[in-house]
């Protein structure tokens, strides 16, 4: 999965990928992975098509107006799949001050020029956890939720938590 | 630098049917699922997920049936939050959503 948003960040149709030999996935899902030989020695390899998202939906700690982030804590695949995208909507715990990428420019995990949109969205990982804002589920929430979704309510329980009434 | 801040309300009507999006986060961490959470008030349907990790703010786009592909190399919530109850619903039995599994 990896490899095929690298493929999508480097604007490539595939990627050879190591690993994959073995795995029934490569047999049953064509449309993802095809065996090619390598034109340097004809050495077979495992290649998997490139995702190039139409959007990444990234929530992170600190944004700027413009849409540079900074990610606190494992980044994952966030910053690569910025670079996959065409655009990336950013939701964020909260907005600083651009001088907060000055200082640490190595720190900014997404740049401005690949973001879009940015919303200002304090708990927006909630019920689940954004490291060092909150650092635990919220079960109640959270068991809201499965419940919705047995009972086919997700809609419902989408009102009651951007309205704030769970 | 031009300012891009606009409401959760603008930005998710920026998402269109058929649409791929890469879903950030892993599992229930810094998953962006106030943002998929307000994508099901909207009609937008079709839409394909996909992350090497996805956790809840994509199982909320299975659980609503508004996504019919998710690339995934794990999908889950993880530790007690235990499996994602909207791509079993979604994707087991009769489940229309398409799993592609990646590693």
């Amino acid at each position: 999965m990896i490899h095929a948003l690298r493929a999508g960040a480097y604007g490539i149709p595939f990627m050879p990928v190591g690993g994959m030999w073995g795995s029934d996935l490569v047999g049953i899902r064509p449309e993802f992975y095809q065996i090619m030989k390598s034109p340097f020695d004809g050495a077979e390899v495992v290649c998997v098509k490139a995702l190039a998202p139409d959007y990444a939906i990234v929530h992170v700690q600190e944004a700027d107006i413009y849409g540079n982030c900074r990610i606190l804590g494992p980044s994952y695949q966030d910053a690569l799949m910025a670079r996959a995208a065409k655009k990336t909507i950013v939701t964020a715990e909260r907005i600083v001050g651009s001088y907060r990428m000055q200082e640490e420019p190595k720190l900014t995990a997404i740049p401005h020029f690949l973001v879009q949109a940015v919303v200002e969205l304090p708990g927006g990982a909630k019920p689940g956890i954004c490291y060092p804002e909150y650092q635990g589920v919220e079960w109640d929430k959270h068991k809201a939720y499965q419940k919705a979704v047995k009972a086919d309510e997700v809609q419902k329980f989408a009102d009651m938590m951007l309205e704030g009434r769970l | 630098m031009k300012n891009k801040m606009m409401s959760l309300l603008q930005a998710t009507d920026l998402i269109k049917d058929n649409m791929l999006l890469a879903i950030g986060g892993n599992a229930m961490h810094r998953t962006p699922s106030l943002f998929t959470l307000a994508l099901t008030r909207k009609p937008v349907k079709n839409l394909k997920l996909c992350g090497a990790a996805p956790g809840l703010a994509t199982d909320i786009l299975l659980a609503s049936q508004q996504a019919d592909t998710s690339y995934f190399g794990f999908s889950g919530l993880e530790n007690e939050a235990g499996l994602s109850p909207g791509m079993r619903k979604g994707m087991e039995g009769e489940g229309k959503i398409r799993a592609i599994e990646g590693s």
